[in-house]
């Protein structure tokens, strides 16, 4: 499989890099030389120098020969020119662009039938909102995900020192909860993914990750004892795109108190005219009197979402330090999340890695359905399995599954079955299952039955 | 620097040298010449060697190689591979002095060509194929046949590969190292066995049709016969070799594309034209000189000018007559034609064709700026600019190149050698030629020579195959500056 990106900034690398440990060929297009020489030393790509808006360079990418296209500079302009190129020179190709400017997406049905037959449009601020109240709804989960269509939640809980399932087998531990669904569906530890069977011990440090139903949601947080306040307090630091969404939706809801600080004046300004009920402050995030003046300690959540990362760390720590519950940072360099753990800031958003995630999510449909990222390391995908796949029609113990795979359950007309050795998947199931990315490729095989 | 990662790689390249012993067997059994159990004995060894290594050195995190352990694998390698193919000539005794063991099979490697061997039918024929083979692998290199057949060299293999292929930019032919070393296996493979199906239609035997092409595809130069190329008078066989020698001087990637059906590509290639020019001025004036100042016949001088040109220019070293006994303009033509070298992504040795041209076309830009001093004038190559950075490198190759030459030729000159063969001898190893001029001529070889000046001559080659920066970082402080 053979897949163009155009730009190798942040969002280009992070995709790159995915895809390769997938085993997929891919070649990356960009105008900075430099980006190029230090992206091929890093990575077992082909590099291709010049603007992906250019035909001429498109087709040196081998854009006829391509299967998937991904735009992802940050021009939304060279992004939509590449694609229109590409669309006359392959118009079989599959087209991604991404797009920030949030007028373009209220034409999405246009781009994608229409005109351009550009497949998908993605906006990754619409993204990082809803991963931020996502969030702020399940207080305690260090990530929180969900494939939407049939309700399954997919919690990342760290385990601390205190926990009580610390040093706890995974048998066990699924006595001990016996009242909650739930599946363990992977442990990362020390950055390295563990596919979890019941013998696997929970050690302190340890990130795991859940599968539950949105009804047992409740269940299992306080069987994990993470059921928190309410989060009615709310103080937003920078009023940028998502920051102004943010307060917009949130404001709305009832019992909520939402403050919105930003330093430009002319900002703030046009902030307070478009909010209701928000209260619009003039100010530095970092400004450890007006945070104090402000109550942050008094806050539930303090989300810090200016376009200045360091800022942004150090409002965090200001506010957890000065009592604020809950704190949410919002990262650009990717290379700052392995960080962020070990000086306490857990929850962590970054539109660059939002948008990475929903543009995989469309490299990947087809027999796959959705499928969500676990600390770059896994993914877990709803799937459906066609015809010819090799998953059917056997008894799960007969399959030869790569040693990276795990089938989580089965969804059956809205029952969700935790499949045993010798269920069956029957054609119509969606099969939730968790994957290394490097096994990736093979699951998709498996899935079409090559 | 991380050792375990550096020797577990040496490792893996010993274990495949090793196994690549056993083809050698089957000739060894054919011949009766009793050097089977040798090769089993050897081949076991050497493969105990490395799976040792590679057990003392194995972990389960992946590895993801930086610039200066790259550079460190693959000189360690070959070094590794070198000392590892001289154990059968060492141990059944054929060539008696390690020194001349490791020289012999160094020059295999490298594909130069250069030999010790004073009477080389003498040598049991399993020993002459294995003589040969280290040409093969080393032809297109062992690092990327590792490349291309162990699994789990993804990560890092960037480095691997700028660090072995020829050339000022490699290029990448897919998007995946692995996928390109494979294709470049897979040309070089076939190209192999249509010239061992030539030589053996033509009626060479099956074991001097391989051993030649084993000679011609990687530019080497071993002939299992004493008088080389010469000791067939057959003009089929002559023009079968001369074909295959160009094409092994080719681009490999050219090669590549016209299997993928696109045949224009020889021709926009401007480094290709440059290529084909060069080899046809150089037997244009061989051919005369031949045939005008050494009163040869017609025929003779053609046939002999176009093979003499063809073997020095890709730098593979077979020869067919003694040019020594040519005119002198021949003779300094082959001499100054011994720095050229084919082209860059070829199996050829020496400065190479797109260095050359590079080189050309700056000092045309420089000379156009002496006239008008305002002109903003890009270097392109076939309509692409060539980055300045890629061009410093050129001339600091370029550079090293000669002072390296220089140097060695300083060093032989002081063991007593005389100026032309000092001379000849130092560019025909640092450039992977072969045979040189004087002592060293194609009627001679190296056997002579005192033994410091071999150990000077090895590391020449070595320096030459790996173009120089490879090898000579290793040796500077800076490099194991931690």
């Amino acid at each position: 499989m053979r897949i163009i990106i155009i730009g190798a900034g942040q969002v280009g690398y992070h995709i790159a890099s995915r895809l390769i440990s997938e085993d997929k060929d891919v070649v990356i297009v960009d105008t900075n030389r430099q980006v190029l020489e230090t992206v091929a030393e890093s990575l077992d790509l082909e590099t291709v120098h010049g603007s992906g808006s250019s035909p001429r360079i498109l087709e040196q990418a081998g854009i006829r020969t391509a299967d998937t296209l991904l735009a992802v500079t940050d021009s939304d302009e060279v992004n939509l020119i590449a694609c229109t190129f590409s669309n006359i020179l392959a118009p079989e190709l599959k087209k991604v662009a991404r797009i920030r400017n949030p007028e373009y997406t209220e034409y999405e049905d246009i781009l994608a039938r229409n005109l351009l037959n550009i497949d998908i449009v993605v906006n990754p601020e619409e993204e990082v909102i809803r991963s931020i109240e996502r969030l702020m709804d399940t207080p305690g989960a260090a990530d929180v995900n969900e494939f939407p269509d049939i309700g399954l939640k997919l919690l990342g809980i760290w385990i601390r020192e205190d926990s009580p399932f610390a040093g706890l087998d995974l048998a066990s531990l699924k006595r001990q909860s016996a009242m909650a669904d739930f599946i363990v569906a992977s442990i990362i530890r020390q950055e390295k993914l563990i596919i979890p069977s019941g013998a696997d011990i929970l050690k302190t440090g340890d990130l795991v990750y859940f599968v539950c139903t949105r009804e047992s949601l409740e269940q299992f947080l306080s069987t994990f004892n993470l059921r928190g306040r309410s989060q009615h307090n709310v103080l937003i630091i920078g009023g940028g795109n998502i920051g102004y969404k943010l307060a917009r939706r949130l404001e709305t809801k009832k019992g909520s108190q939402v403050k919105l600080m930003d330093q430009d004046s002319q900002r703030c300004q046009f902030l307070a005219e478009n909010l209701d009920r928000t209260i619009v402050l003039q100010g530095d995030g970092t400004d450890q009197r007006l945070l104090a003046e402000e109550n942050v300690g008094g806050m539930d959540v303090v989300v810090s979402l200016t376009e200045d990362e360091e800022n942004n760390i150090l409002s965090s720590l200001l506010a957890k330090s000065m009592g604020a519950t809950l704190t949410v940072t919002r990262i650009n360099k990717l290379a700052y999340m392995g960080l962020m753990h070990s000086i306490g800031l857990e929850l962590i958003v970054s539109p660059r890695l939002s948008a990475a995630n929903s543009i995989l999510r469309h490299v990947r449909k087809g027999a796959v359905i959705s499928s969500l990222s676990i600390k770059e390391e896994a993914e877990a995908l709803e799937v459906r399995a066609g015809e010819h796949s090799l998953l059917l029609h056997r008894p799960l113990k007969d399959i030869d599954l790569p040693r990276g795979v795990l089938i989580l359950c089965l969804v059956r007309e809205d029952t969700i079955i935790i499949p045993g050795g010798d269920s069956v998947i029957q054609p119509q199931d969606r099969v939730i299952l968790i994957s290394s990315n490097k096994d990736i490729s093979k699951v998709e095989k498996a899935l079409i039955g090559e | 620097m991380r050792l375990r990662v550096i020797l577990q790689f040496v490792g893996f390249v010993v274990l495949l040298i090793s196994l690549s012993m056993l083809l050698a067997v089957p000739f060894s059994l054919a011949y009766e010449d009793g050097t089977a159990g040798l090769f089993f004995g050897c081949s076991g060894m050497g493969a105990a060697a490395g799976g040792l290594l590679i057990l003392a050195t194995r972990s389960k995190q992946t590895v993801v190689l930086n610039h200066r352990e790259g550079m460190a694998i693959v000189t360690l390698s070959w070094v590794a591979a070198g000392l590892t193919a001289a154990l059968p000539f060492y141990i059944s005794g054929a060539i008696p002095s390690f020194t001349d063991c490791l020289f012999e099979t160094m020059s295999g490697f490298t594909t130069t060509g250069a030999s010790i061997l004073e009477d080389i039918e003498a040598l049991p024929k399993g020993l002459l194929f294995w003589r040969s083979l280290t040409h093969w692998l080393g032809g297109m290199g062992i690092i990327l046949l590792s490349l291309a057949i162990l699994p789990f060299l993804g990560v890092g293999g960037m480095q691997l590969f700028k660090a072995e292929v020829p050339g000022p930019t490699p290029d990448k032919l897919r998007p995946r190292i692995k996928d390109t070393a494979l294709i470049l296996w897979t040309v070089y493979l076939l190209f192999s066995v249509l010239e061992t199906i030539l030589l053996y239609a033509g009626g060479m035997d099956l074991f001097n049709s391989l051993c030649h092409t084993f000679g011609t595809v990687a530019t080497g130069g071993f002939s299992p016969k004493n008088a080389s190329i010469g000791h067939y008078s057959s003009l089929y066989f002559h023009v079968v070799i001369t074909v295959f020698m160009f094409l092994a001087g080719t681009n490999f990637a050219l090669h590549y594309k016209l299997l993928q059906g696109s045949p224009g590509s020889y021709l926009k290639s401007s480094e290709f034209k440059y290529y084909v020019i060069l080899v046809l001025a150089v037997t244009g004036i061989l051919t005369l000189s031949l045939w005008g100042s050494s009163g040869e016949e017609a025929g003779y001088s053609l046939r002999h000018g176009v093979f003499q040109a063809v073997t020095i220019v890709t730098t593979t070293g077979y020869v067919t007559a003694d040019y020594e006994l040519w005119a002198p303009l021949a003779q300094v033509l082959l001499f100054i034609c011994m720095f050229s070298g084919g082209m860059a992504g070829s199996t050829s040795g020496g400065i190479k064709t797109m260095r050359t041209l590079l080189l050309g076309k700056h000092n045309i830009r420089e000379l156009k700026k002496l006239v008008h001093p305002r002109a903003v004038i890009p270097l392109k190559l076939d309509g692409r600019p060539v980055p300045e950075n890629v061009l410093g490198g050129i001339w600091g190759f370029f550079l090293l190149f000669i002072s390296l030459m220089v140097l060695a030729a300083l060093i032989l000159a002081g063991m007593g050698m005389d100026l032309v063969t000092s001379f000849a001898a130092a560019i025909a190893c640092i450039g992977n030629i072969g045979p040189g001029l004087g002592d060293v001529g194609p009627a001679d070889n190296y056997a002579g020579l005192p033994l410091a000046a071999k150990w000077v001559l090895t590391f020449c080659m070595l320096l030459g195959r790996l173009e120089i920066y490879t090898v000579i970082i290793l040796i500077t402080p800076e490099f194991w500056r931690k």
